[in-house]
């Protein structure tokens, strides 16, 4: 039923959790999982083109080893997992993922924001619940 | 000296509190240190020196030689007409757009108006590629040739801001002359000196970049000319050697903004009068109107023309209807030739901010293309990963 997972990977508590799910799920399905990472926060107005780059390179940096990490926990847990690297808004950039590689779920971190704050900015699990083509899978 | 100072400490921590924010929020330095200088202009009473105005001139100088170093040659090569055509068209609309409306309907003089020209028909390479590396557009080939268009659009407002308000006497001709000798002999002699002499501590190859934009740039400004021009035309030549060395590349944008860009950011915000943007808001409104229209009406069809699909063609038009850089140091050049009053320059600054923002959030919002960028990227933590994502793999 869930033969390609899309999983939203940031190294978060949540995403953590997710991963563990997500290693699950593709174990009772035998299905294979994507690891998406998103890049955001990269400045946009910058006054010159290295700027940019340095800044990129430094996120691509952090989220490469939280990749390779996630990575080798599937290969511990005899699952394959790929993963993908992209740059934007986190929910738009997975709804799209999922919309182009014709995921059947996405799995996400619940992100621990209560209150006030999840109210008022809602969280990316929240959007990804509600715009995604396909199943989501929200991780506590 | 103990004055002195002073005034770098309060600089300097305007510009390190800039730098907090930026982190924090996710938006440039550069605009958040134009916003606390204007902060710090209008309430704490921050004013310009002579060596603030040095350090200012040459963050300009050196902001347009990393902007020119930027071209990818190769590509500009492969896209050389199209991009010619429509980077000047890009330049062109917006430059008499501006000139003639601040002109005619706003009445500033016939020089004034040239500045709002000049500062309002450029495009922000460094926003442009940021967004489309969203995309993934960067790495395609229309992707490749907005890049390049951008750079012809920078190229016509130095030569427009180096040009007009030059004086055409012999210095002129000695500027001209030492340039073009110097541009034709500057790849092979860069090349020659980074290979033989680069790499050491006392950091001979950045010495003898500085000394090659401080002495073209001498010669610019006793022409009347502009420090930027030599400085843009100096890159552009060069950025095929600086490619090939990207610690020398990251080394100058460490010194470049260290010290140097946080005292031209804070200096230009700190020259923004409040009072005058509270009065000329419309006008503010109006002129972004005219740089964005213009745009659409010279970029648009030939997008088209060059046959760019529907949506694409809105993107890259919205895109290239950006600008920073280049606006704020036209702007600044103005002010301070003394062609354009204080409360002009707030408000082409001003119009030159929210044209880095405005038409971004349009195109992403409601023009953003399908998104193209390769799946499984293999290498991680370098530049080249950037640049060179690999194959596509199956889904």
């Amino acid at each position: 039923m869930f033969q390609k997972i899309l999983l939203a990977y940031d190294g978060s508590e949540g995403a953590e959790k997710a991963l563990d799910a997500a290693l699950e799920l593709a174990r009772v399905h035998q299905g294979k999982v994507w690891a998406l990472a998103v890049e955001e926060n990269l400045p946009h107005i910058t006054a010159t083109v290295g700027e940019f780059q340095e800044s990129k390179e430094k996120a691509n940096e952090k989220f490469g080893k939280l990749l390779h990490a996630a990575r080798s926990r599937a290969e511990k847990a005899g699952v394959e997992l790929k993963t993908l690297l992209r740059a934007g808004h986190p929910a738009k950039t997975i709804i799209n993922v999922a919309r182009e590689g014709e995921f059947d779920v996405i799995l996400v971190g619940h992100s621990g924001l209560s209150g006030v704050w999840a109210a008022f900015l809602g969280t990316t699990a929240e959007k990804v619940s509600r715009h995604a083509p396909c199943s989501v899978l929200i991780v506590r | 000296m103990e004055q002195v100072w002073f005034t770098a400490a309060s600089w300097i921590g305007v510009a390190l509190m800039a730098s907090l924010i930026s982190i924090r929020t996710g938006i440039s330095v550069a605009l958040v240190e134009i916003f606390l200088g204007m902060i710090a202009g209008n309430f704490l009473g921050f004013h310009s020196a002579p060596w603030i105005d040095v350090l200012a001139s040459f963050g300009s100088m050196m902001l347009t030689f990393l902007a020119g170093a930027e071209i990818d040659p190769a590509s500009f090569r492969k896209h050389l007409k199209p991009s010619l055509v429509i980077g000047s068209v890009s330049f062109l609309f917006p430059f008499l757009g501006a000139w003639l409306f601040t002109y005619y309907v706003n009445g500033w003089d016939w020089q004034a108006a040239q500045i709002a020209g000049i500062a309002l028909s450029t495009t922000s390479v460094a926003v442009v590629y940021a967004v489309m590396v969203e995309t993934g557009l960067n790495e395609t080939d229309v992707g490749k040739l907005i890049l390049a268009a951008c750079f012809v659009t920078d190229l016509g407002t130095v030569l427009a801001l180096g040009v007009l308000f030059a004086n055409f006497n012999r210095w002129m001709l000695v500027f001209v002359l030492a340039t073009c000798l110097a541009l034709w002999m500057l790849p092979r002699l860069s090349r020659w000196m980074f290979r033989t002499w680069g790499g050491r501590v006392s950091e001979p190859e950045v010495k003898f970049i500085f000394l090659v934009l401080c002495f073209l740039g001498a010669l610019a400004v006793t022409a009347n000319s502009e420090a930027v021009l030599p400085a843009y035309l100096f890159g552009l030549v060069v950025a095929g050697v600086l490619v090939q060395d990207k610690v020398l590349m990251r080394r100058m944008r460490t010194i470049t903004f260290t010290l140097l860009t946080p005292f031209f950011f804070i200096k230009a915000g700190a020259l923004i009068s409040l009072p005058a943007l509270a009065a000329g808001a419309a006008l503010i409104a109006l002129l972004l109107a005219v740089k964005i229209v213009s745009k659409v009406i010279g970029v648009w069809p030939l997008c088209r023309v060059f046959q760019m699909p529907l949506r694409e063609s809105n993107y890259t038009t919205l895109l290239m209807s950006t600008g920073l850089t280049f606006g704020s140091i036209s702007a600044l050049y103005g002010l301070t030739r003394g062609i354009i009053t204080q409360d002009q320059y707030s408000i082409l600054v001003t119009v030159v901010i929210a044209s880095a923002v405005v038409p971004t959030f349009i195109a992403q919002t409601w023009f953003e293309p399908q998104i193209v960028v390769p799946y499984e990227p293999e290498f991680y933590g370098t530049a080249e990963h950037l640049l060179h994502m690999p194959e596509e793999y199956q889904l």
